[in-house]
């Protein structure tokens, strides 16, 4: 459950909360240490963590020219592996961000309560220098440190004057944060809004203000660790934090009405970039017939933007490339149309505008791409719409699209904006929608193969993999600015990947790596030594072949984060292997039907005259699993690995 | 030139140093390139057809030239050009030229050029070029190279890019290292070297044929030729054991000069003077020697308490300024601070066993096994790390005491690693044995070769007491033995668990490789914290499903866990590098499987015999009564296997990986059915 906190400290109205003085902004000394601390040698909520943090602080103040904030963190170093974080690094670059570093101390605290105060070097390390600006870090490690020990250390960062813009408090952090109190004093010349868009730890009360201080402040605890697990949602929407956005004039509290403000402003940029009709109306006629139905004019125009480069997908390019390129900004469409070259959003929007020359109903959607964002829209961020795609209306029926990009088949788009919700622009602001959901069925990967078993027990033949829908998409995508050779071993990897144990593999076609075409398909050669296993006299034959990939997925009995997948998927395997001759088939397993709502496995075997058939479809209709589920997930995975290590028994003849 | 001893390899080619910084400068780099023309010797090569690579190969170093001028044992400079025809979309990296430099080294210039294949040419100058300190990782806190570095425009497929730069330099040592080949293949190669007046050079050719340099008056001039890229593959040995390269030394004549050396005697008297003064203890030390010694009954003891007592309580942490790279900071420093790196924690345990009477020597190594070997000049960018070599006293003969050698000259000596908290006081990792280190005494180096431990101190011993029931359901507990560097790699992954979830996962991981489905009852490890003895787990397993019926017959198979098979030589592409194994290793598998009830054995997988001069594996599957049991033997004989011996290894892995997947046949026992009646 996320929550919105939205104020001005202005407009808040007197708050008794008071705990946090204006002198918590400077320390003279350290906070006392309890007996109970000195001799932690656990906590409860963090089994067998390295270390915590006991304590930390961070106090900012935005008033007068020069923000600065203050640091304090004092951690209990719980094994051998959590004296680590001895080593203590503080980035600031002298013209960007931090300005300078002041005040460091430290102390290294035994649980005798000895203490070790920090008098060594500490180091100014250049990391990055231009004639323009140069990013230094001070660097430190504290000194005796063992398991058991406290350390601390505190220190105060001088800010640009303009750094306040992008004020944050980051909570979650690599070690849980047993107590921590933050702290802002705002400037007083802009409105300000704050939220935390991953939540707060459980029981903390909001950020608040208090009118009088003129502070905003937080205290919390149990701020748990972030550990980093496959097949995990964004980080942005994991790391606790509280965002402070400053703003000149009043802040919109509504978030309807905020959404409407932003809507608008955004329709007419979008409006205004392609209300020049002409060349457009021109170039959608030349294109589009008036008998074509409206989904053949939709998609000869689709065909037709698809051949503008997208700038977006280009490659980082030197500003001295970029001056010889004299690529001129696009003030409008015709311009995208003229120079054939735009960025994404510009080219979807000249997309809209030829269709509208068409006669078909369009419009932009901002979307909140999955992923990076779970966008909440009481948090009123309107950067979290970080994506865009066409609506289109085709006989009463909305079809999202994305011509932008030139590896989507009409009516694909690419699997961060599916399912996602998006503000879809128009004159009054905009109506919220979400796109649609893809399903399994549309997204498959289709493995057929003919092998022959040799009498020694390798498999040779052919395999042909048929990627579809967002599956050719995605892989089209993630290998676009590769050549030939990088494909090729791309794709001899990926089936390297899928099988179980060591294979020779060659690709024989030249798949269709340009296209937007629904399907990608590519061929091979596929040698598999050893497959057949020896029983004696007689001889097995694993199910599985394609089963390398669930093999190793979800080993571990221990989650902490929910479980997150692009998109739904379907793998369906068709594998016949022809035996040797006078060899025989004398058993085969019995099938298996797995078939939930959400996920399913079928596994069948069939003995033919001197062959094996097995077809294994594995379906994933299921995007986000909440973590309380992670048991049945991973039993269903056990439950696909037993099911491909059965064999058929096969008798070699004599 | 490696310029630190610190346990972080140094970058293999000027390509991985280049990926190193390619993420902080695209984001950041200034790019105020313009258009002029680049100079003739580039356009020279533009025209120039590309000389035969593989189709992998991600650029073609056109031409390189590198010219070392000596002024004198305090100054030298180097001027460098370097032309790459960019081949494939990742050869761009090559666009970032970098050139390293500290305090003593300064970069006088660096400039970069573009020759598209199509319109006017790029041009970068000194101004445009940022300066980057490579990110630190492990236990260094900060060193004190850095590198300027220029992004040449368009260094895309096709487009020819070239740069030159000049370097003045106080050197550490009178010497000089030239990278012949590279992962990608060399049309044309110059070095040139300028000596003054009266000075000699010494040049070793490392893993490839001399090439004799034409000589003008005090100038010398090596030229190859057409060389072909040396690829990267798993499992392979050091690049610079397989790549050729030069080493090169310059010699004042009529003037002594402790940087200058050309064999090992000498750099190791260069590299004891550096550390001499650094031992000297403090009262405090001394204190601390007495404290930690009081208590043991011998002077083994009193080595292995100091020992330890260095490997646990000093941290990992390299400060490295300077000569920092190479030499230690002060004993009584590292004992105040409870912090250093490697040569730090040499340095304090040697001055440490001095207290108790002990003498011992710094030695530079490198931490992979191949690097360096006595056909190898001697050269201060052949280490990376550095270790102790103890004098054992006369007599003292424990068993524990693995890593000695007897050295005709220096005698009894035991190798000890400080740095690797999990090797204890009388072993040395597997990466350093087989391996060469420099034994830097006070009359002198010497290379050593570190002595080999047998396989049988090295592996895994895993024996399980399992029952399989009609279902299928595999019950049982597992005992594992870890010893030698298998023990330390667990002890390692146990200690640098974030939480107590983690600490299973390792057992997690063998399991689930091997077993579809498994619940594990119980975990507990033995011996984690006590290094001296063989590390263990003893574990609980309940694995659904492990065998399976096919018809009336039930099908289990008696590997149960554990792998020792490799994918890695299943490829189309022909193997290009010998393989080498991480050390001497003997691994034992031991399983008993109790059958079902109403169930006899009807057919046994064969027994696997493979046995290459290389490596060994024995297994055997038997029936007593109505357990089933397996047992197999996988030892490791050579560390290193060559090409001619590749499709043994194939073989071998093969064979492995048939005997892992070999299954047992159960059926139904009429008589036992009956009787159960």
């Amino acid at each position: 459950m996320r929550w919105l906190k939205l104020s001005s400290f202005l407009l808040l109205g007197p708050l008794v909360w008071l705990s946090l003085s204006t002198t918590a902004f400077a320390f003279e000394g350290w906070l006392p240490i309890t007996p109970e601390d000195l001799t932690m040698k656990s906590y409860a909520k963090a089994p067998g963590a390295a270390a915590i943090v006991l304590y930390r602080q961070i106090d900012r103040v935005d008033t007068g020219n020069s923000p600065h904030e203050f640091h304090y963190e004092r951690i209990k170093i719980l094994t051998e592996e959590g004296r680590k974080y001895a080593d203590v690094e503080v980035p600031f670059n002298e013209f960007e961000v931090a300005l300078n570093l002041s005040g460091l101390r430290g102390r290294t605290i035994h649980p005798d309560g000895k203490e070790v105060e920090f008098d060594g070097k500490v180091f100014d390390k250049t990391i990055e220098k231009t004639r323009d600006y140069k990013i230094r870090a001070r660097t430190f490690t504290l000194p005796d440190v063992h398991a058991g020990d406290i350390i601390e250390y505190q220190y105060n960062l001088d800010l640009n004057e303009r750094y306040f813009f992008d004020s944050k408090w980051i909570l979650s952090s690599e070690l849980l944060t047993r107590d921590a109190k933050f702290s802002l004093k705002p400037s007083g010349d802009y409105a300000l809004r704050w939220s935390w868009p991953a939540g707060l730890p459980e029981g903390t009360a909001p950020p608040k203000s208090n009118d009088l201080l003129h502070v905003i402040a937080m205290e919390t605890h149990n701020i748990p660790a972030l550990p980093i697990e496959e097949f995990m949602p964004p980080l942005n929407t994991l790391q606790m934090r509280v965002e402070f956005s400053y703003s000149q004039g009043a802040l919109e509290s509504d978030p309807v009405k905020f959404w409407k403000n932003f809507g608008k402003k955004e329709n007419s940029a979008f409006e205004g970039f392609i209300s020049h009709h002409g060349d457009l109306q021109a170039e959608a006629s030349s294109v589009v017939s008036p008998s074509d139905s409206q989904e053949a004019k939709a998609r000869k125009l689709y065909a037709r933007v698809q051949q503008i480069k997208n700038l977006s997908f280009e490659r980082q390019k030197t500003a001295a490339e970029e001056k010889r390129d004299k690529e001129k900004e696009n003030k409008n469409a015709n311009d995208v149309l003229k120079q054939g070259s735009g960025y994404a959003r510009q080219i979807n929007w000249l997309y809209i505008g030829l269709a509208r020359a068409a006669g078909l109903e369009a419009t932009s959607v901002l979307v909140s791409g999955r992923s990076q964002f779970f966008i909440d829209q009481r948090l009123m961020n309107s950067r979290q719409l970080n994506d865009d795609v066409v609506k289109l209306k085709l006989d009463g029926k909305d079809v999202y699209v994305d011509p932008s990009d030139k590896f989507a088949p009409f009516g694909v788009i690419g699997w961060s904006a599916t399912s996602a919700p998006g503000l879809a622009l128009d004159r009054d602001g905009g109506t919220w929608i979400r796109t649609d959901n893809p399903i399994s069925s549309e997204n498959r990967i289709i493995r057929t193969a003919n092998l022959k078993l040799a009498d020694e027990g390798s498999l040779e033949g052919t395999l042909t993999v048929t990627y579809v829908g967002l599956s050719a998409l995605t892989v089209r995508t993630e290998q676009r600015d590769e050549d030939d050779t990088a494909h090729k071993e791309f794709l001899e990897d990926s089936v390297k990947e899928i099988v179980p144990v060591g294979i020779e593999v060659e690709l024989t076609n030249k798949p269709d790596w340009k296209t937007s075409s629904p399907q990608f398909v590519a061929e091979y050669k596929l040698k598999v030594p050893g497959w057949a296993a020896s029983a004696g006299r007689r001889a097995l034959v694993g199910m599985g072949l394609f089963s390398g990939r669930e093999k190793h997925m979800f080993e571990h009995a221990d989650r902490v984060n929910n479980i997150y997948f692009h998109y739904p998927y379907r793998y369906e395997d068709d594998v016949t292997i022809t035996l040797p001759e006078h060899w025989a088939v004398t058993s085969t397993p019995p099938p298996s039907d797995q078939d939930g709502k959400a996920i399913a496995y079928v596994l069948k075997a069939e003995a033919g005259k001197g062959t094996i058939h097995i077809s294994r479809t594995l379906r994933m209709d299921v995007i986000a699993v909440d973590l309380k589920n992670y048991g049945i997930l991973r039993q269903f995975f056990q439950i696909v690995r037993t099911g491909d290590e059965q064999q058929a028994i096969l008798q070699p003849g004599t | 030139m490696s310029n630190k001893l610190s346990c972080n390899p140094a970058p293999k080619s000027a390509s991985s140093v280049a990926f190193l910084l390619l993420g902080v400068c695209l984001a950041t780099m200034p790019a105020f390139a313009g258009q002029a023309q680049a100079p003739d010797w580039l356009h020279a090569l533009a025209s120039l057809p590309v000389p035969t690579h593989s189709e992998k190969d991600d650029v073609v170093l056109m031409y390189s030239e590198e010219h070392v001028t000596v002024d004198s044992v305090d100054k030298m400079h180097t001027t460098e050009r370097y032309a790459y025809r960019i081949l494939r979309p990742d050869g761009r990296v090559f666009g970032l030229a970098s050139v390293n430099f500290n305090k003593d080294r300064k970069v006088v210039r660096l400039h970069g050029w573009c020759i598209p294949a199509q319109g006017a040419d790029f041009e970068v100058k000194d101004k445009d070029a940022i300066e980057v300190a490579p990110g630190v990782s492990g236990g260094e806190l900060i060193n004190d190279v850095h590198y300027k570095v220029i992004h040449i425009p368009a260094a895309d497929p096709g487009n020819l890019i070239g740069w030159e730069s000049e370097v003045e330099e106080k050197p550490l040592a009178l010497q000089d290292l030239w990278f012949v080949q590279h992962t990608h293949p060399v049309r044309e190669s110059h070095y040139k070297l300028t000596l003054p007046a009266n000075w000699e050079y010494k040049t070793t050719w490392v893993n490839g044929p001399e090439v004799k340099p034409t000589a003008s008056g005090n100038e010398y001039e090596w030229t190859v030729r057409d060389l072909a890229s040396v690829p990267e593959e798993y499992e392979m040995p050091p690049w610079r054991s397989v790549a050729t390269h030069m080493i090169v030394s310059f010699l004042p004549t009529g003037e002594h000069s402790a940087k200058a050396f050309s064999d090992w005697h000498q750099m190791g008297l260069w590299y004891a003077d550096l550390v001499q003064d650094r031992i000297q203890p403090s009262p405090e030390m001394q204190a601390k020697v007495a404290a930690l010694t009081a208590n043991s009954l011998s002077q083994l003891a009193k080595m292995q308490a100091i020992g330890r007592y260095v490997q646990t309580d000093v941290r990992y942490v390299a400060i490295e300024l300077g000569i920092g790279g190479w030499q230690p900071h002060a004993a009584s420093e590292v004992f105040r601070n409870h912090y250093g790196d490697c040569k730090d924690k040499a340095t304090l345990t040697r001055a440490m066993l001095h207290e108790i009477g002990i003498d011992s020597y710094h030695v530079p190594i490198f931490t992979a096994r191949g690097a360096v070997t006595p056909k190898v000049q001697a050269h201060l960018g052949v280490f990376n790390h550095a270790i102790l070599a103890v004098r054992l006293p006369v007599g003292m003969d424990d068993p524990s005491l693995q890593a000695v050698v007897n050295d005709p000259k220096l005698g009894r000596i035991l190798f000890f690693d400080p740095t690797n908290t999990y090797v204890p006081f009388g072993q040395i990792p597997e990466y350093l044995q087989a391996n060469y280190g420099l034994f830097a005494g006070p009359d002198g180096g010497q290379l050593i070769e570190l002595p080999r431990a047998p396989a049988s101190t090295n592996g895994i011993r895993r024996s399980a007491i399992l029952s399989l029931d009609a279902q299928g359901t595999l019950k049982g507990s597992f005992e594992e033995v870890r010893v030698g560097y298998r023990a330390a790699e667990q002890r390692q992954l146990l200690d640098t668990a974030t939480k107590q979830a983690d600490r299973t996962k390792p057992v997690e991981q063998v399991l689930a490789h091997s077993l579809t489905a498994y619940e594990l009852v119980s975990l507990s490890s033995i011996n984690v914290e006590d290094i001296s003895v063989p590390f263990g787990y003893r574990y609980g397993v309940v694995a659904p499903s492990y065998a399976k019926y096919a018809g009336d017959l039930l099908l289990v198979r008696p590997r149960v866990i554990g792998t020792r098979t490799s994918g890695l030589l299943e490829d189309r592409e022909p193997r290009k590098q010998p393989v080498v194994f991480d050390g001497p290793e003997q691994d034992i598998d031991s399983f008993d499987i109790t059958i079902p009830a109403g169930f006899k054995v009807d057919d046994l997988p064969s027994a696997t015999d493979a046995d290459y001069p290389f490596a060994s594996y024995h297994s055997k599957t038997t029936v007593e009564g109505n357990v089933l049991k397996y047992k197999r033997t996988f030892e490791v004989k050579e560390l290193k296997v060559e090409m001619n011996q590749m499709n043994d290894l194939k073989k071998l892995y093969r064979t492995i990986a048939n005997d892992e997947r070999s299954t047992a046949v159960l059926k139904r026992d009429p008589a036992a059915n009956a009787s159960v009646k």
